[in-house]
């Protein structure tokens, strides 16, 4: 078999980008997964096997998308290499829950709330909104596309055997650290919304400051939020009924 | 701004949250500040960002899970918020865009089981490639075109509940401020357990806490 050329490594890369776009609830990632690597399949394969190499890439297929790119990369050194098709399914069977559960808890559960913290903190004390979103945006993104291109690369040179970069790589301990920071903006995201002058920062609500009852209704909230979690409070459908509430009483004659 | 022109940037931010990129320019502290640069009042849809994303700070794309929809939430708030400068607009703004925030989050779902009828069978012997490609396509196309729905959609109901309502919004601005600043809390509370809860992180969330507190009192 022939090394995979520099044009389908890299279009493979590129379309790992749509990789969620057709997910769903029969195939999950697989439609995608099949659809970013469709060059290197092209490559590797012509006529029938090609069906069937599409056909095997498009079943059922789950991870995080940052990270899905380092199943893309294995799957495409193991199909270049000629690999027993059993091989490559039981991989991929055995690799898409380490990088779903490693990929919520790193960017999902910490690096995205914590880079967002980042950028509230910065507007909450002074910084113009451009500047606000660059400090959520420039971070963020230079970890997101960090990880992915690591995630790519390990697959590519690895591939069957990657699990045990992924597990050097540590993640989880990542995670950790990363969320301790998360904890710490959050402290003084809270500390600046209870004490800041809202004509200081928010320009929109200017107006004095708060009245100590939305401060005591405030920490109210924040112990119920605390305590029960996601499960007590679906912020948005939350709102919508305190929404149509309020709409109601205002309509009120 | 038009509706078709917020229906577009609204197309285009929904791809970005789930589809294609995941930059995370669809967060509400961007598309708030975007879309609030284009309907005219950078600052008011910047405004509208921020609290949403205080809100949403707790909804995240994992895995199949339905969460409410941010970028169509904000466009909806953000445009609305930059349209109408009265106090009660940009509660009614953000109230609303949360509801569509939740009915982008069922569409999602609505979009994804079409998805599993247009994606490739892999029970068939074989699978052409153009016919993958066609269904993904296809699939990202319904993604924008959805998030265009329901942003227009939402822009037009929240326009008509503004110009009815806002001036009859009975709270003034720092109450206004303080409602909003109780829905926020819910969200802080929750994030901080999902980043390990109050007993384990105590130390630091309020250490952190007396900074921001110090850091209010002081700024000029």
């Amino acid at each position: 078999m022939s090394p995979l050329s520099r044009a389908s490594r890299l279009s493979a890369f590129l379309l790992s980008f749509t990789i969620q776009g057709s997910w769903n609830y029969r195939t999950m990632l697989g439609g995608g997964f099949g659809f970013a690597l469709l060059p290197v399949l092209r490559q590797v394969f012509a006529g029938p096997k090609l069906m069937d190499a599409v056909r095997r890439h498009v079943e059922h297929f789950n991870a995080h998308p940052y990270l899905a790119g380092l199943a893309l990369g294995a799957a495409a050194k193991l199909e270049s290499e000629g690999s027993d098709p059993e091989v490559v399914r039981r991989f991929k069977l055995a690799i898409k829950g380490p990088l779903g559960g490693l990929g919520d808890a790193l960017v999902w559960a910490a690096w995205l709330p914590t880079t967002v913290l980042l950028g509230l903190v910065a507007y909450l004390v002074g910084a113009a909104p451009w500047l606000a979103v660059a400090l959520f945006l420039v971070p963020y993104n230079l970890g997101h596309l960090t990880l992915r291109m690591w995630g790519f690369r390990a697959g590519l040179t690895w591939g069957h055997d990657v699990a045990h970069v992924l597990r050097d790589a540590a993640l989880g301990h990542r995670a950790e650290w990363v969320s301790r920071a998360g904890v710490l903006l959050l402290g003084v995201l809270a500390g600046l919304l209870l004490t800041i002058d809202p004509a200081r920062a928010m320009v929109a609500l200017r107006g004095g400051a708060l009245e100590p009852l939305w401060i005591v209704l405030s920490a109210g909230a924040f112990a119920l939020g605390l305590l029960g979690g996601a499960r007590a409070w679906r912020p948005a459908a939350m709102v919508a009924v305190g929404t149509v509430v309020s709409i109601l009483t205002v309509a009120a004659p | 701004m038009t509706i078709l022109g917020a229906s577009l940037l609204g197309g285009a931010l929904a791809l970005d949250a789930t589809s294609v990129g995941q930059l995370m320019v669809s967060r509400p502290l961007v598309a708030g500040l975007i879309a609030g640069s284009l309907a005219g009042d950078p600052r008011a849809g910047f405004m509208a960002g921020v609290i949403l994303e205080i809100y949403l700070l707790v909804a995240f794309p994992v895995g199949g899970a339905r969460f409410p929809e941010g970028a169509t939430a904000t466009v909806v708030a953000a445009v609305t918020a930059a349209t109408y400068p009265e106090p009660g607009s940009l509660a009614l703004a953000v109230g609303l865009g949360l509801v569509w925030g939740q009915l982008g989050g069922w569409s999602i779902s609505a979009m994804r089981t079409l998805n599993g009828l247009i994606a490739p069978d892999p029970v068939r012997p074989a699978v052409p490639p153009a016919r993958v490609v066609s269904a993904h396509l296809l699939a990202v196309l319904l993604d924008f075109v959805r998030g265009a729905l329901m942003t227009g959609s939402g822009v037009w109901f929240a326009r008509l509940a503004v110009e009815r309502l806002a001036g009859r919004w009975p709270l003034g601005l720092p109450d206004t401020t303080g409602l909003l600043l109780v829905g926020a809390a819910v969200s802080v509370g929750i994030l901080l357990q999902s980043f390990g809860g109050f007993r384990r992180r105590r130390v630091l969330f309020v250490t952190g806490l007396a900074l921001g507190m110090l850091g209010g009192v002081l700024l000029p």
